[in-house]
């Protein structure tokens, strides 16, 4: 009996101990900073050289400071770089680099450094996914003396500046002495915050890095952060990440689900912070290749049969964002003219329809009568493919319906959509970049990206508005950018190339036991340099 | 015995090639090119014809398709499973990375569901007809028709949510084990708790217990020593396939409480078409669902003795 009492014990004991280990083994910090993310926002390479993604890149910025830095309010300010020349025809960039930065490691930062790091972005044994396409055709670059830079291209490179602020500076003493796969497991940059881990689909562990100084524009502290580290967790379901802050076990959620939005708007506890995602909308692209939707007159009916804002209010109690043409509505080159052109009209597009061809049928959907390309009695059924937002395709489908035009929504995965594109087999296909800079319209409409690969997947090609898009991608004035963007804007509205539905914002729910946090001038950037818990 | 077990060890490799082959056949016929996804993302950016080529190139999947399976087989032979697409690291490390979350997920399940599963169709059995009975019918009917998410996300709210007990999210530490293996545990003991009453009953009607009774043997003796025992073998039997239950189980509830694991990382692996990562975890988590059974036939002979393999 004695020997069973000392089994027992000694086996509560060793669980005991087992458990104090388990519990223990995890690293944490006194005062650590909790931020939740959706997992789909984990990167596959914790390093924006290689991996393409725009969370990547966020991650990157506690860890690292670009040259120069998108504020705020949208402008470019010094990162590490203190001052930046361009050419009139923005072919030569000259960078003059602060002193006294050093890398987390004690390595100087100098020219040589950012050399190195250009270089390494290029290489093709760092397998750059994104990032190198960004630096565009660099003709040669070279230190002109210890603290500055300067870069040369070839054919003007208006998007530098955009590029230069996502571009995470690294220590080449740290990054040379590693692989493109493993130092992402060791990054060492100039910022806040070091890496101390990272366990993939679990969290990122950061610890405050005390010889910060402060050399982002953005941080009004000008040292080291004032929290002891930050732990991002990655919280891969929606209902669990909408709760973490008002539950009190993170301090800051990043892209809240739209339906937790609702129980932060009363909260004591927490402040709902939100901002638009400049760029293209929740966009449905038509390929137009084929009949019936390369029928100019059944896309506009389309477009006049819907109604985004009665969609909004229905699906997202009106808070998601308007995206009225092809860039979205806070886009900085939006073209207004998009707001008015499609107000629902349904005598319009009924009369379009039977222009067109698409007389009424024997059921709810209208039927072919002498469409080019369409048999007699086709019904009027398109594919409405997307990634996600699912129910906006539903709520559109109950109103085009109500014409007798009929879509079937489906949400497929990546591959699938990638996959479908590339057979230029779809009918209405979602597509979506963001960016405030107009450089995507080129991305998206100019046929020349009508390829494997490319962004171009509408099938219209139109010279008039080829060449402003070559303006937009290539001119070096910002203003001149801006107005062909809206010229090309124009045309593809006037030309029904896609469906605008609506934009979605990032929503942040930020404890009030923290303050300091500071939204980016993109739904998809933030600040912690400042964040501090409120004593 | 060792005859039986050299006999089932060699059953094993028709079963891993016929997988490693299922495994490779539909991923190459499911649609997606995995180059294009590794250069351009959901939402990337533009990418050029030639990095593609390039990339297709560097992969293998020019090759022809027996020659990628060929690849594949003979790598895995050498404990070489490749290298992911998208994560650009080695398949083995990346699984054997997330392997001990995943067996320590599912062996909490195994470990609850047996803990609830065993005593309450033990009990059940003894008052038949009871309330308990009638509890552990109502329980087990719950835990086969509840599904693993819904539970989960119940088990968030009250727990970690409303009470503040366990956290609702990661892999770190026993606190984070509990909710996870709850809600994998209690779906499968419903099941458990059914089968120990049924096979419960049958022991408490057989001869020798009777005659155990008759003899004058304690009821606790006589049930620990005859009775639990022999009502265990089915159990046990289904234990094995249980543990293959709970491996499949880790893929909802390791998204559900966002913890580190095979489940989570097969999933995202086939949204993104990582080829390498899809087979290479899929054929490892065969070997452990083979070897499990093959372990719970052993177990067989241990706990009945008329049981002779082999002989």
């Amino acid at each position: 009996m004695q020997n069973k009492i000392l089994a027992w014990r000694r086996g509560a004991a060793l669980t005991t101990v087992s458990a104090l280990a388990l519990g223990l083994a995890s690293s944490a910090l006194a005062q650590e900073l909790r931020v939740a993310f959706p997992a789909s926002s984990e990167p596959a390479n914790l390093d924006y050289h290689v991996d393409p993604y725009t969370p990547t890149m966020l991650m990157n910025s506690f860890m690292t400071d670009p040259l120069v830095v998108r504020a705020p309010d949208g402008s470019f300010v010094p990162g590490l770089a203190a001052s930046w020349e361009i050419s009139d025809d923005a072919t030569e960039v000259t960078m003059a680099l602060k002193e006294g930065v050093t890398f987390q490691d004690g390595t100087p930062f100098n020219a040589e450094a950012v050399l190195a790091n250009f270089e390494r972005i290029l290489a093709p044994e760092t397998g750059s996914a994104l990032l190198a396409q960004e630096v565009g055709p660099l003709a040669s670059m070279e230190a002109v003396d210890d603290l500055t830079v300067k870069f040369v291209y070839d054919e003007a490179w208006v998007t530098f500046l955009d590029m230069a602020s996502k571009a995470p500076m690294w220590s080449p003493t740290a990054f040379n002495a590693s692989t493109p796969q493993d130092f992402d497991k060791e990054l060492i940059g100039t910022g806040p915050f070091k890496l101390v881990e990272w366990v993939q689909n679990d969290y990122i562990l950061m610890e405050t890095w005390d010889g910060y100084g402060g050399w982002n524009s953005v941080s009004e502290t000008g040292g080291p952060a004032q929290v002891d580290g930050v732990r991002l967790q990655f919280i891969a379901e929606d209902a669990v990440l909408g709760s973490v802050v008002a539950s009190g076990e993170s301090d800051i959620a990043y892209q809240l689900p739209a339906l937790a939005v609702e129980q932060y708007l009363e909260s004591d506890d927490a402040e709902l912070l939100s901002i638009g995602q400049a760029g293209v909308g929740l966009q449905m692209i038509f390929n137009v290749r084929n009949p019936p939707l390369s029928d100019k007159r059944l896309r506009q009916a389309i477009l006049y049969s819907r109604n985004m804002d009665l969609a909004n209010q229905i699906l997202y109690n009106g808070l998601y964002g308007e995206a009225d043409g092809p860039l979205n509505n806070i886009h900085p080159c939006f073209w207004e003219g998009a707001s008015e052109m499609y107000q629902q009209d349904l005598d319009k597009a009924v009369a379009l329809l039977e222009e067109a061809g698409w007389v009424e049928g024997p059921g709810a959907l209208r039927v072919a009568q002498g469409v080019e390309g369409v048999e007699d009695g086709t019904r009027l059924e398109l594919g409405w493919s997307v990634l996600h937002h699912a129910e906006i395709g539903e709520v559109v489908q109950a109103q085009l319906l109500e014409i007798g035009i009929g879509i079937s929504v489906e949400q497929v995965p990546g591959p699938i959509q990638l996959e479908r594109v590339n057979a230029r087999d779809f009918d209405i296909m979602f597509e979506r970049l963001r960016s405030a800079d107009p450089k995507i319209l080129d991305d998206m409409w100019n046929p020349a990206y009508d390829q494997p690969g490319g962004w171009a997947w509408t099938g219209y090609d139109n010279p008039e508005l080829t060449a402003l898009l070559e303006v937009v991608a290539q001119n070096p004035d910002w203003d001149t950018r801006c107005q062909a963007a809206k010229d090309a804007q124009k045309i593809i509205m006037e030309e029904a190339l896609m469906v605008p539905t609506l934009s979605q914002p990032s929503y942040f729910a930020v404890s009030n036991k923290v303050e300091g946090f500071k939204l980016g001038a993109q739904g998809t950037h933030f600040f912690l340099h400042d964040v501090r818990f409120v004593e | 015995m060792g005859r039986y077990i050299l006999g089932r060890i060699l059953q094993m490799i028709p079963v891993l090639l016929l997988v490693s082959l299922i495994v490779f056949g539909i991923m190459r016929v499911l649609p997606g090119d995995p180059a294009l996804l590794m250069l351009q993302g959901a939402e990337g950016g533009v990418t050029t014809p030639e990095r593609l080529e390039a990339l297709r190139e560097r992969m293998g999947l020019n090759d022809p398709v027996v020659v990628q399976y060929w690849t594949f087989l003979t790598g895995a032979l050498t404990g070489d499973l490749g290298e992911s697409v998208r994560f650009r690291e080695p398949v083995l490390d990346m699984v054997l990375d997330r392997l001990g979350s995943t067996i320590e997920l599912a062996l909490a399940g195994l470990v609850i569901s047996v803990l609830v599963g065993v005593p309450l169709g033990m009990i059940a059995a003894m008052r038949r007809g009871g309330w308990i009975d009638a509890f552990t019918m109502t329980f087990s009917y719950l835990g086969a028709s509840m599904p693993v998410f819904f539970l989960g996300l119940i088990l968030i709210y009250v727990f970690a949510f409303g009470m503040g007990l366990f956290p609702s999210a990661g892999g770190t530490g026993w606190r984070s084990l509990v909710l996870p293996g709850v809600t994998l545990g209690l779906i499968n003991a419903g099941l458990i708790a059914r089968l120990m009453r049924s096979s419960m009953l049958e022991v408490l009607g057989e001869d020798y217990m009777r005659t155990g009774r008759a003899k004058g043997v304690p009821p606790g003796l006589l049930l620990r020593r005859h009775g639990i025992k022999n009502a265990l073998i089915p159990v046990v039997t289904i234990l094995g396939l249980q543990f293959g239950n709970m491996l499949a189980g880790t893929v909802v509830t390791e998204t559900v409480f966002s913890r580190p694991g095979i489940g989570r990382m097969i999933v995202t692996a086939i949204l993104a078409k990582d080829y390498p990562l899809i087979q290479g975890a899929v054929l490892f988590l065969s070997i452990i669902y083979v070897t499990a059974n093959l372990l719970v036939d052993i177990a067989y002979a241990w706990l009945d003795p008329r049981i002779r393999y082999g002989d």
